[in-house]
Order: C-alpha cells, then structure tokens, then sequence
C-alpha cells in the first residue's frame, strides 16, 4: 500500500466510478438526492469515489464497473492503439495509471495491466525526448496532454537537463532557500 | 458528496508549487471536521438500530427461530449505511492528516534554511500550532548541534573554497564575522568565508558570485 500520507495516492482515490447497489443502505441520503427516504435502495446506480467504491466492493453492497476509458472496447483503448503519445489522458483522467493499478484486481479484467503498460511505454519514450529537447521557458502545448504522473517525469527530466547544464557551466552553488520565492526585492 | 471537502484540502496542497507553503486553510479545515461531526451524528442511530436488531436476532435464536425477511433486511441495510459513514469518517481522516502532515513535512525544512528567523510573510500562513511545531523542532536542532559543538546547517552543499564572493543584496550593517568585523552595506561586493555568508545567502540577504 502507498503511503498514508502521499497526496497523488489520495487524490487517486478520489476518481469516480459508476456503481450499482447490491443491498440497500440506510442513512446516506446524500448519495441518492433522487428520493427523501434519507436511504439507497438495491438496484441504484451511483457514481462513487473509488475509496468508498472499493471497500463497499469488497464486502459486497455494491458492483463497481470501470470508468469508460478502461472499457474493452472503447474509444480511448482504440486510440492508445492508433497513436499512444497524443491522446488526451489528462482530460480523461489525471491519475490514469495509479486508478488503472488500483482498478484491475477489483473488477477482474486482465486486458488492463498490458493495456496500461503499452500506454505508458509508447508515451514515457515520447515524454522523454521532449524533456530533454524543448526549450524550458515556454510550456509546450501537449503537456497539457499528460497525466499527472507524466508531468512529473517530464519535469524530473528537464531539471535533470538543466542540472548538467549547470555543472558544465559552472554557477553559484549556494542559493537561497526555496521557501522564500524567487522574488528578488526591486532594487531602488 | 462525501469526502468532498476533505480532497479539496489536498488538492489545494497539491496544486501549490513544492516546497512552497500557502496559507493554513482554517476555514476548509474546520469545515471537513464538521462534516466528521455529521457522519458521526448519523453513525449512532445506525449503530443503535443494529444493536436493537441483534439482540431480537438473539432472542429469536433461543427459540431457534430465525429473523423475519424484513428485519433481516433492514439489518443489511444498517449495516452498509454504517459502514459507508464509517468509511467516510476514516478518508476525512485521511485527508486531514495528508494535509497537516505534508505542511508539518515543509516547516521541518524550514528550520534548516532558515534557522530560528521566520520571515513575516511565511509567519502569517502558519497556523498557531504549526508556529509552535517550527519553534520547537527549530529548538531541539539547536540543541543538538549545542550538544555536538558542530553548526549542522553549515555546507550543505560541499564546499571547493573557503571564501567566495558575495554581493549583498540588503543592508545589514556592521557584523562580527569569524575572521573579520565587515560593514554589510547594500549592493558592497566582498570575499567571506564560506561560513559566514552561507546563512545569509539561505535568508536571501546576499548572492554568490561566480566569476
């Protein structure tokens, strides 16, 4: 399990999946704003955070189904097959990858893992050449394309660039302390 | 929705840039806790009910005798509305703690850079205890390096020089250094000792100049 604490793990499981209530429950009116019984019948369907999806999952009251994107057949997986590197997974969700590991045991589809690790392999070599080769003050157009953890990778390979450009250069090797910005007071 | 707020409080810290402290959002804080409070409120009748439920359950079995459909129903359905506010109550936890901690994590570092001075516009983001929390931390480091006579906060990057070159960017005025009494003028250019300057550099009073 990741860490407690890590805010893309808690973010991650925050992604909504469609849901379908096996039992009825009492007391969560909130979910179902349809009716006032202050209650969800059997047979409802909800759309729920997957930290609530997964546990309900597991003990049986709810059937959780996987968001479109990871449906056999479904637009995305058709075009991560055409032309991984340029699809908009971020639009379709930030933490595709980390909600992908948590989703395949859940639901028992075994076409997830390798869809995922042909998806992340064609664009982490794409993602790679870019960091290294863009120009660093302009942020390019298709970072907008990545998800969350491809961002990441992204920046560590361009500071990575930056880093051995500064030790071949040579620069200031003391600086001050990120904390207080990078604003420099005017200078009168 | 449930959780709601709690994923905000985190995504506000994850949207800040790293490293970099905003301010203590007192107000989604204390509204994530009320929201703890009214899943608590409705756990407790859910969990009466089921009592009420299990002791009839109890009863039943002695004359071995079993629930009737509807009660049996009705405890499932206390039960999932149970544990759904249950595990609502554990992810506001959750998102509470992530987002002390990862501050908690930052102010740590705090007393690294920047020693025991707390520069006005961090002070104001701090809430009252996390103020408390960089004091104290900011008092056991010195303690510590008292104990082994050795300022830790010193070259945290390896040194290749004793001196260098420093512009000061504020005036600070007359100092006694280690080796020497200098007037820190703004904008004077000097060669220190790598010591001295270092924990000015850190609070942004000078740069390193590189020729």
């Amino acid at each position: 399990m990741a860490n407690y604490y890590d805010i893309d793990d808690v973010l991650a499981e925050e992604e909504i999946l469609p849901a379908v209530f096996q039992q009825a429950a009492d007391g969560v009116g909130l979910l179902d704003s349809s009716d006032d019984t202050n209650k969800v019948g059997a047979g409802s369907k909800v759309e729920l955070p997957f930290w609530l999806a997964r546990d309900l999952h597991l003990r049986g009251v709810v059937s959780i189904d996987v968001p479109p994107y990871f449906k056999k057949i479904s637009r995305t997986r058709k075009e991560i097959g055409a032309d991984a590197a340029h699809v908009d997974l971020r639009s379709r969700c930030q933490y595709f990858y980390e909600l992908g590991l948590k989703i395949a045991p859940l639901v028992g589809d075994k076409t997830i893992g390798p869809f995922l690790l042909v998806a992340f392999q064609t664009r982490y070599k794409e993602v790679l050449v870019k960091a290294h080769t863009a120009a660093s003050a302009v942020a390019p157009k298709h970072l907008t394309l990545l998800t969350n953890e491809e961002t990441k990778l992204y920046e560590a390979g361009q500071s990575s660039t930056a880093a051995f450009k500064k030790w071949r250069m040579g620069g200031p090797r003391l600086q001050k302390a990120t904390v207080l910005g990078r604003k420099r007071k005017p200078i009168e | 929705m449930y959780g709601k707020k709690g994923s905000e409080l985190v995504k506000e810290l994850a949207s800040s840039e790293p490293g970099q402290l905003s301010a203590f959002n007192n107000d989604l804080f204390s509204q994530v806790i009320e929201e703890c409070t009214g899943h608590l409120l409705h756990l407790g009748p859910l969990i009466r009910k089921i009592e009420e439920l299990k002791k009839v359950e109890e009863r039943r079995k002695i004359n071995k005798q079993e629930l009737e459909e509807s009660d049996k129903m009705a405890l499932k359905a206390n039960n999932s509305g149970a544990l759904i506010h249950h595990l609502s109550l554990l992810r506001n936890k959750r998102c509470l703690m992530a987002y002390v901690y990862n501050r908690a994590e930052i102010i740590q570092s705090l007393g690294w850079t920047l020693e025991r001075v707390l520069p006005e516009e961090i002070e104001e983001k701090l809430s009252s205890s996390e103020k408390e929390y960089f004091k104290n931390h900011g008092a056991t480091l010195q303690s510590y390096m008292s104990e082994l006579d050795i300022d830790l906060a010193v070259d945290m990057v390896p040194p290749k020089d004793p001196y260098i070159k420093v512009r000061v960017l504020d005036d600070i005025g007359n100092v006694v250094l280690s080796d020497q009494s200098a007037n820190l003028a703004r904008h004077a250019i000097l060669f220190l000792r790598r010591t001295d300057a270092e924990q000015y550099i850190s609070q942004g009073l000078m740069e390193e100049l590189t020729s």
